[in-house]
């Protein structure tokens, strides 16, 4: 239990430290509130419109596609674990191996399928498709 | 599986020196092994970033970088930190305040974080959990969350260009990292890391007289490769530095800050770096072991040398474009860890 304490510490001070450094330099720096130099960065130029905007987060799959394989690692762990000192006290290679070669194998299957049907391929738009075309005629 | 070496750990140290014990001992030698163990890092970012840095790359460039102030410019240090605390802090209209302000504390806070289960060699180690392989790589990943409020709070078309970039790339190596990660905990049998570091101290094999330790990166090179690659990734350094990008989305989610919040950012970057140096070396390198000088001194020299390393890439190696970059994660990473993770459970099934 004495880890967690410690750990919960650890955090305790890397929350503070940050607040420190903050609390520093809110009592060090200048404020000089101007109009001009709160506009948000767009290369110079009066930024257009909000950022707040639907835009293709491309890996819109790949995201569906990290959810399996992240619970996929969370349980490969426990198997990793006891696969040595369950192979030194006698069982068998098989029975221990076999059934996570499968489940590995399940999931792998998976991905071949989604990289077949291109979930992992990089979106183009349909403007910089048809540009391409048009290049290549 | 019976502990091999009794360690005592840093706050139980601490609160036997201090004569305390039971509750209070545990809390006040926590907080105290815990601050010890934040400002042996900060220290260590202290150096890697206003100085070191720009150190290495000129160095690479062939230019002599700062030298002005103290010896070697040292002093640079000092003056920068007032230097970058005392900036104007400015708030860009209609950012989203509290994710725009939590982001900036997110980060290095992950980052710290996962050192409290490190062993760092000589008894410096904070926290020695069942779990604590896992602990360090939950940890870590809590710094996504960070740049994802960053991105999206700055209310930034790069800022939020960069935000999904980092997921896109966290989420792409992080399991490509877990599972080679996996591979190395077949070999060990435990997540615990004072037994991973103990198991890499027995001999694989003597040549001419020296013995060579059972480090994993010697059992499994093949692994220790794609771990480095792969935490390359998940810090966010060259080849894979595609989220920050500053030749095409300015400065990516750290765009719009300034000041402090500047700072904060830059200084989870670099503890991130230590931390992923950290862990390849104590789970591939032995941790803290090594001959003649101190384990803190070993454990310094292999985490400055990952950090070197990703400096040498920032410096040699361009950057992949977004698209290859998550065609590398997905098609080549991903599919090798599996191999390697299959592989090594074949061999050590076959060994054993």
């Amino acid at each position: 239990m004495s880890e967690w304490i410690a750990i919960g510490a650890l955090g305790l001070v890397a929350v503070g430290i940050p607040l420190g450094m903050m609390a520093v330099s809110a009592i060090l720096r200048p404020s000089v509130p101007e109009q001009g130099k709160r506009a948000t960065y767009e290369s110079g130029e009066v930024p257009t419109g909000t950022a707040r905007v639907q835009i293709n987060i491309q890996y819109y799959m790949v995201a569906l596609l990290f959810l399996v394989f992240d619970v996929e690692t969370v349980l490969i762990f426990p198997w990793a674990v006891i696969y040595r000192s369950a192979l030194e006290q006698g069982a068998d290679l098989t029975a221990v191996l076999l059934p996570m070669l499968i489940f590995i194998g399940v999931l792998v299957v998976g991905l071949v399928w989604a990289w077949r049907n291109g979930a992992v391929e990089w979106v183009k738009s349909p403007l910089a498709n048809r540009q391409k075309t048009e290049r290549n005629v | 599986m019976v502990p091999l070496q009794s360690q005592v750990l840093l706050p139980e140290r601490i609160a036997g020196l201090l004569g305390l014990s039971g509750t209070v001992g545990q809390i006040v030698g926590g907080l105290l092994g815990a601050f010890l163990i934040a400002n042996l890092l900060l220290v260590q970012t202290a150096i890697a970033g206003p100085w070191a840095k720009r150190k290495i790359t000129a160095a690479f460039t062939d230019r002599i970088a700062v030298n002005r102030i103290g010896p070697f410019g040292l002093l640079t240090i000092v003056t920068d930190a007032v230097r970058l605390l005392s900036k104007e802090l400015i708030i860009p209209e209609d950012v989203d305040r509290p994710s725009y302000d939590l982001g900036p504390l997110l980060v290095p806070f992950s980052a710290l974080l996962g050192f409290a289960v490190i062993p760092m060699g000589n008894g410096i180690h904070l926290a020695d959990p069942e779990t604590g392989l896992v602990f360090a790589f939950a940890a870590s990943s809590i710094a996504s969350l960070g740049i994802v409020m960053m991105g999206y709070g700055s209310n930034n078309k790069y800022s939020l260009l960069g935000g999904l970039r980092a997921i896109a790339s966290n989420i792409a190596y992080e399991i490509p990292l877990v599972v080679t990660a996996a591979s190395v905990v077949v070999f060990t049998g435990t997540l615990q890391m004072s037994e991973v570091v103990a198991q890499q101290a027995e001999p694989l094999l003597t040549v001419a007289g020296v013995t060579i330790p059972q480090w994993f990166a010697f059992v499994n090179p093949f692994a220790f490769v794609l771990f480095v690659i792969a935490n390359l990734a998940e810090v966010g350094r060259n080849p894979f530095d595609v989220p920050e990008a500053p030749t095409e989305i300015v400065a990516g989610f750290q765009t719009e800050y300034s000041s402090v919040y500047f700072v904060l950012i830059y200084l989870g970057e670099f503890i991130h770096i230590f931390l992923g140096g950290a862990l390849a070396a104590t789970l591939f390198l032995g941790g803290p072991a090594g001959p003649i000088l101190p384990g803190f001194i070993w454990f310094t020299i292999k985490i400055w040398a990952f950090y070197l390393f990703t400096q040498w890439a920032r410096s040699a190696i361009p950057r992949l474009r977004v698209d290859q970059f998550l065609d590398v994660g997905w098609k080549g990473m991903l599919v090798l860890s599996f191999a390697n993770l299959a592989l090594t459970a074949i061999i050590v099934g076959v060994i054993a």
